[in-house]
């Protein structure tokens, strides 16, 4: 923060930056009057248990880099003492204008309800994206809500299901399953992108990750049945589900007359990770 | 001004902000690839079903206008797929047929084989054959070599279909079928690319034998 700063502030700006400050203040009183914001940074203060939760997704609302390792202690402090006014201030007031609407204090929150939030934004976007209901109010809810923790749970998952059920190289077959997914991902993307189309980086990568929920459960049910015929079932029914939730999100990205273009390679990288299921042994 | 600026620097060092559409880096560069890939899905297909028919030697005016990357890309990935899962069905079914005893074992070193071998292959003698073309005096262009040969992987991946079938002389048939069809594709329309110039034909055969001697690596890699 700038209080930090050797160079001496010019007039304006320093006015500026007091109603600045003003202004966050009154967002953060009015949001929750616990916290009393102060000014100086936040230096790293190993000593004291706040009950800050680092939420686990970097990506979204406390994009804290420089919090003190103290922090990953405190998941074995289940409620949380009085936090004292000197630290969170200056993260807290760059929670809030993130564009996730008006911040809780997450700062302050048990370590649970972080992850409660997190886990019912992971299961609200994967019955958006995996279970469409095409009466649903607002279609475009999982779009703006993307997350990028979904995809890395799933593709993690499907990982190491495949590299359980194999009998020799594990360590290959985790590593082929989670470079095909996570490539795969981006290079999708990529040509959505270059044949046109509209999308957006991220949104689509969560998309993606979310369509590999049935995968999942398929390579769950392969793993504790080893059975060839059951198998090529399971493993066609749940490739068929994931091609079926991706479609719509990726044929309304492109050019009506490039849909193919656009769909082929998704049903290519189901059907090669179908095709890991069904022959890991 | 200032305090523009004093706001970007207090959010700016918080890290991964949500990608916008038009994102700083990737706008600028997807833009200038775009053109390769300024096909529909009909063209695609009939740029396809002409890849099967070598003796038109007329597919480089079909794509003069319009080259496109994307038949390279996904046609290479397609085969090193096909490759990888029928390369270990096809080793089964032949063990299998030798000796009844034998169980699926499943050797993900395919793919890294496969993958390995159709990229290298498929970047680099379009690469080389440019070169060479451009040194000896020709006008060639990178882009259409490149389309040219990822349109003519498309027989090998039909052919690595056919190839599930585990009698030896069936697949040695099929293989060399299929090698001949795509290397004349390759080499009749390298022909009529260079506009009969005699001395230039060594590339040519060079050309045809190269697609042969990747199908009988194909061959060997089942």
């Amino acid at each position: 923060m700038s209080h930090g700063d050797t160079i001496p502030l010019h007039q304006s700006s320093q006015s500026d930056i007091d109603e600045i400050e003003n202004l966050i203040h009154a967002s953060v009183q009015s949001s929750s009057a616990t916290v009393l914001p102060a000014r100086p940074p936040s230096p790293p203060r190993a000593s004291i248990p706040i009950s800050t939760s680092p939420s686990p997704s970097p990506f979204i609302s406390s994009n804290l880099p420089p919090l003190p390792p103290s922090n990953q202690k405190v998941p074995s402090v289940p409620s949380a003492p009085p936090p004292p006014p000197l630290p969170s201030s200056s993260s807290s007031s760059r929670v809030a204008p993130t564009g996730f609407g008006p911040a809780p204090n997450t700062l302050t929150e048990p370590v649970w309800d972080t992850v409660k939030r997190d886990l019912s934004r992971i299961v609200s976007n994967l019955k958006l994206v995996v279970f469409p209901n095409p009466y649903r109010e607002d279609p475009g809810k999982a779009l703006r809500d993307w997350d990028l923790w979904g995809p890395f749970f799933f593709i993690v998952f499907l990982g190491l299901a495949l590299s359980w059920s194999a009998s020799v190289k594990k360590s290959e077959v985790f590593a082929v399953a989670f470079a095909l997914l996570a490539a795969g991902a981006v290079i999708l993307t990529l040509n959505v992108l270059l044949l046109g189309g509209h999308i957006i980086f991220f949104q689509s990568l969560s998309l993606l990750g979310y369509c590999l929920f049935p995968l999942d459960v398929g390579a769950i049910v392969c793993m504790l049945k080893d059975n060839v015929i059951l198998k090529v079932i399971v493993v066609s029914v749940t490739l068929a589900w994931s091609s079926w939730a991706a479609y719509p999100f990726m044929s309304s990205a492109v050019n009506p007359r490039r849909k193919a273009l656009a769909l082929y390679p998704v049903f290519l990288m189901y059907v090669s990770v179908g095709f890991l299921i069904i022959a890991i042994d | 001004m200032d305090i523009k600026l004093r706001c970007v620097g207090l959010t700016g060092t918080e890290g991964f902000e949500q990608q916008p559409a038009n994102g700083w880096k990737g706008m600028f560069n997807i833009l200038s690839y775009t053109q390769y890939f300024d096909v529909d899905t009909d063209v695609v297909v009939n740029r396809l079903i002409s890849s099967l028919y070598p003796n038109a030697g007329d597919f480089f005016s079909k794509i003069d206008a319009n080259p496109d990357l994307y038949g390279l890309i996904w046609i290479s990935t397609t085969l090193v797929f096909v490759l990888a899962s029928f390369g270990n069905c096809a080793t089964y079914l032949m063990e299998k047929h030798t000796d009844k005893t034998t169980s699926w074992s499943f050797d993900v070193n395919y793919m890294n084989v496969a993958a390995g071998s159709i990229y290298g292959y498929a970047i680099v003698v379009p690469l080389a054959f440019y070169f060479l073309l451009q040194y000896l005096g020709s006008k060639p262009s990178l882009v259409q070599f490149w389309c040219l040969w990822g349109y003519s992987f498309f027989v090998f991946v039909l052919a690595s279909f056919l190839l599930l079938i585990p009698v030896e002389i069936l697949r040695w048939i099929i293989i060399i079928l299929a090698g001949a069809a795509s290397a004349c594709f390759v080499a009749f329309n390298l022909k009529s690319h260079i506009e009969g110039r005699a001395d230039l034909s060594l590339t040519v055969v060079a050309a045809f034998l190269l697609q042969m001697a990747l199908a009988i690596f194909i061959k060997s890699k089942h």
